[in-house]
This record gives structure tokens, C-alpha cells and sequence, in this order.
């Protein structure tokens, strides 16, 4: 434990490293904020890295485990309706309950000019959510390839975005973001490989990624599709 | 010291931190009790665990909110007043890169690429490619704002573009680079870049930087999808040559 705990130091002060170097360097350069902020920022970055520190420890004892587990026993249970629930599930959850899928609704509304409300769309965004993290599941489970898939989602992406109105594009894309958490994001890749690691036979790289992906483009297409709907 | 801001602050995030575990520990508590009955210790382990990764998450975002945001606000008024324009290009490359350096799930998903390969794919090169490719993206994305460029200009071809190397790529590394595309796009990302994005677009005369500082995220999203392929592609060009 103490020893994670040591490893998990180093790691955190070498990935915050960069990023306060640059900001003292520019702080002394073009920057020039109030030392009030600069000591802010010094205390900020305090927390940020213990803060690093116990998430990263946090997600090797407890998210990630916990994801490989409900992963391997969906696989055993051979129940792909189970898989396909819980995926849903997973995607709708963690998306409904983010708090910048609100903010983002409220964005949404504005520049739908009143066509579009804000409450209904944080569900329907996640059960976009819940929906394309299904499909990606059930490409784990089937082994068809990732490539149609991708080509098949990025084109309806392209195509939606050249004929939605102009204002909700850009809107559109940032959902895209919004999906992935830092701890969720953890949970369902952990998740996929447990699935993918029990089901065998294949490769682990490229049938447990691409959820986290798939899950991203979910809100985009919704968000494009009603542009175009309304 | 302590202001009402603060108490505020501290309160909003416990509840995005509350609300982001919420829904995984239902499912797993769903699981654990009718499939998986893990023994007493493992049990433990977890929600340890689980408590430390929300504390964490906690500290993380709290060091975020009072410490980065004020002064990603003082480099966008820095990057606003600046004399010359393209000054704001080389400004969003050296800090896309160092922000998704410090990115926590940027982080975790390299380190399960390298688990996951067996060691074949080591996480610093998945790093290194995630980070250039954001830079790029900030520097594309900045360059944009300055001269107006309208977003689907950009991602439309960029999409494009991934739909061509993904039928190029292996499919290993097809995986990770949608993975890389969604993970890219984090709290540090969200304060830093954006706040430059906004600085960047608030001296371009008739220009509503709220509407110009959005979509910068989408191309923050797109870049690491298309720098993880090209990166699997240099490996197998180089794994060729040695072959002889």
C-alpha cells in the first residue's frame, strides 16, 4: 500500500510537472498575474497533484477492479441482453448525472431559439449515450469490425454536420466531451476488457477499447439528428 | 478567509464527485450481490479504493477551481493583449500539451494500453501521442479563431481523414485511438485551453467568444484519434524496416 502510494507520488509530481513549469515561466514573461492568483495557482496545483495522487491509487484498488469483475461475470453469464442492459445503463447513468451535460442543455436550448428545451434534452443525450455504448458492446461481444462500425458513425457524423443549422454544429460536437468522466471513463474500460478478456479468442487491444469512443459520438449524432428534426 | 465562494465551491464539487460514482457503485453493489459475492477482503479493498478515487477526484477538481481557473483567466487576458496575433499559435501548443500531460484518464488509459499489450505498447508513447495531438488541435483550433475559419471547415475533412487511416491502421490501435479521442477532453482541458480560446477570441473584432471559444473541444476530441493512428502507423513502418 505504501509502496503504491510512493510510486503513485512520483507519478502525479511527474505529470503535473510540465504544466507548472510553463505557468511560472509565462507568469514571469507575458503573464504578469496578481501574485494573489500566482499563490492561488501554487495552492491550487498542491491540491491538484495530491489530488492525482489519490485518484490514480483510488482507480487501481477500486475502479478498475470493479469494472474488470462486473465485466468478467457478464461474460460468464453468456446473457447478451445482460450486457446490452448494463451498458445502456452505464452510458445513460453517468451521462444523466454529469454536470456539464446540463450546462450543455442549457447551451443547446439557447441556440435552438426556444425549439429545443433544456430537460428533456439531458435524457435524450444520454439515452444517445446509452444507446451507442450498447453498440459498441454488442461489436465486443460479436467480433465485427470496428472499422465498418467507425466508418459508418463517422460518416453519418459528417454528413449530419454539413446539413444541420450552422449554430448547433459546433455545440453538437462539444457533447462529444462530455461523456467521458474521470472515474467513469476508468470503470467502463475496465469493464470492456473484463468482457473481452473472458470471452477469449481474440485480441484484448482492439476489442476492449473503443467504448469510451463510441460513447463520445453518441450525444454529437443526437444532438445533429434533432437540429435536423425540429 | 474562508468566504461563501468558497463553502460554494467546496459544496458543487462533493456533488459532481458524488454524482459521477453514483451510478457505477449501483451497478456494482447490483452485481456483488447477485453474481459476483466477492469475499469480505476484496470487498473492502474496493470500496477503499472507491472512497480514495472520489477524494482524489475531489482534491483534484477543488485544485482546479480556486488555483487554475484564476489564472487561466490571466493568460487570456495575457494572450488578448498581446502585439501580435500568431503569438497566440506556438502559446496553444506548448499548453495543450503540457494539460493533457497532467489529464488523469488520459493518464489511466495509457497505462491499461500497456497493461492490456502485454508491455508491447509502452504508455509514454501513448502519452507523447495524446499530447501532440492536442497541441496541434489548440494550434489549429487558435489559428481558426483568429481568422474566423467556421468549425465544419475543419472537422469535416478532419473526420474524413480518420475514416481513410483507420482503414490503414491495425485495428489495435483503431481501438485505442476513439478511446484516446474521448479521454483527451478532461477538467484540466476544460480550464486552461478553454480560457485561452476565449482570451484568444475576445480581441478578433465582431467576434462572439462564446460561440468561437465552443468547438474548440471538438477539435481537442478529433486530434488524438487521428495522433494515436499515426503513431501505430510509424510503429509497423519502422517494425518494416528492420525487417529487411
Amino acid at each position: 500500500m505504501l509502496a503504491l502510494l510512493k510510486e503513485k507520488l512520483f507519478e502525479a509530481l511527474r505529470a503535473v510537472a510540465p504544466l507548472i513549469v510553463v505557468v511560472c515561466v509565462l507568469q514571469f514573461t507575458i503573464v504578469g498575474a496578481s501574485t494573489t492568483v500566482f499563490l492561488q495557482f501554487l495552492a491550487g496545483s498542491a491540491l491538484v497533484t495530491l489530488g492525482l495522487l489519490l485518484l490514480s491509487a483510488g482507480v487501481d484498488l477500486g475502479l478498475l477492479p470493479m469494472g474488470r469483475f462486473i465485466g468478467a461475470a457478464m461474460a460468464q453469464k453468456h446473457s447478451l441482453m445482460l450486457m446490452l442492459v448494463v451498458a445502456f445503463a452505464l452510458g445513460f447513468a453517468t451521462t444523466a448525472a454529469e454536470p456539464d451535460v446540463i450546462v450543455l442543455a442549457g447551451q443547446a436550448e439557447a441556440a435552438a431559439q426556444g425549439t429545443l428545451s433544456a430537460q428533456p434534452l439531458v435524457y435524450i443525450i444520454a439515452t444517445g449515450v446509452g444507446l451507442f455504448v450498447s453498440v459498441a458492446m454488442l461489436r465486443v461481444v460479436w467480433g465485427y469490425s470496428m472499422a465498418w462500425q467507425l466508418t459508418a458513425v463517422y460518416s453519418m457524423m459528417i454528413v449530419l454536420s454539413l446539413l444541420a443549422p450552422s449554430a448547433l454544429a459546433p455545440l453538437a460536437y462539444d457533447a462529444g466531451s462530455v461523456t467521458t468522466g474521470v472515474l467513469s471513463g476508468p470503470a467502463v474500460l475496465a469493464l470492456a476488457l473484463g468482457v473481452s478478456a473472458v470471452l477469449g479468442g481474440r485480441s484484448s487491444i482492439a476489442d476492449g477499447f473503443g467504448l469510451l469512443g463510441m460513447a463520445s459520438a453518441g450525444p454529437i449524432i443526437v444532438l445533429l439528428l434533432l437540429g435536423l428534426l425540429r | 478567509m474562508i468566504d461563501s465562494g468558497f463553502l460554494t465551491d467546496l459544496a458543487r464539487t462533493a456533488k459532481s464527485v458524488a454524482l459521477a460514482i453514483l451510478p457505477i457503485v449501483a451497478v456494482f453493489v447490483v452485481f456483488q450481490l447477485w453474481l459476483l459475492k466477492l469475499p469480505r477482503a476484496e470487498l473492502i479493498r474496493i470500496a477503499a479504493g472507491t472512497v480514495m478515487a472520489s477524494l482524489g477526484l475531489f482534491l483534484f477538481l477543488l485544485g482546479v477551481s480556486i488555483g487554475f481557473m484564476p489564472f487561466g483567466r490571466a493568460i487570456g487576458v495575457a494572450v488578448g493583449s498581446l502585439s501580435h496575433q500568431w503569438l497566440v499559435v506556438p502559446f496553444g501548443l506548448v499548453l495543450g500539451f503540457v494539460t493533457t500531460w497532467g489529464e488523469p484518464a488520459v493518464r489511466i488509459l495509457a497505462d491499461q494500453v500497456e497493461e492490456a499489450s502485454g508491455g508491447s505498447i509502452r504508455q509514454r508513447l501513448v502519452m507523447i501521442a495524446i499530447c501532440t495531438g492536442v497541441a496541434v488541435a489548440m494550434g489549429l483550433g487558435l489559428f481558426r479563431i483568429s481568422h474566423g475559419i467556421p468549425l465544419v471547415w475543419l472537422l469535416a475533412p478532419g473526420y474524413a481523414l480518420v475514416i481513410v487511416t483507420l482503414w490503414l491502421s491495425e485495428k489495435e490501435f483503431v481501438s485505442i485511438a476513439v478511446d484516446a479521442g474521448g479521454v483527451a477532453t478532461g477538467p484540466l482541458a476544460n480550464t486552461f485551453l478553454l480560457a485561452l480560446a476565449l482570451g484568444a477570441s475576445s480581441v478578433v473584432p465582431g467576434q462572439d467568444p462564446l460561440v468561437h471559444g465552443l468547438g474548440l473541444v471538438a477539435l481537442i476530441a478529433l486530434a488524438p484519434i487521428l495522433s494515436v493512428m499515426t503513431l501505430g502507423l510509424l510503429i509497423r513502418w519502422k517494425a518494416r524496416r528492420k525487417k529487411p
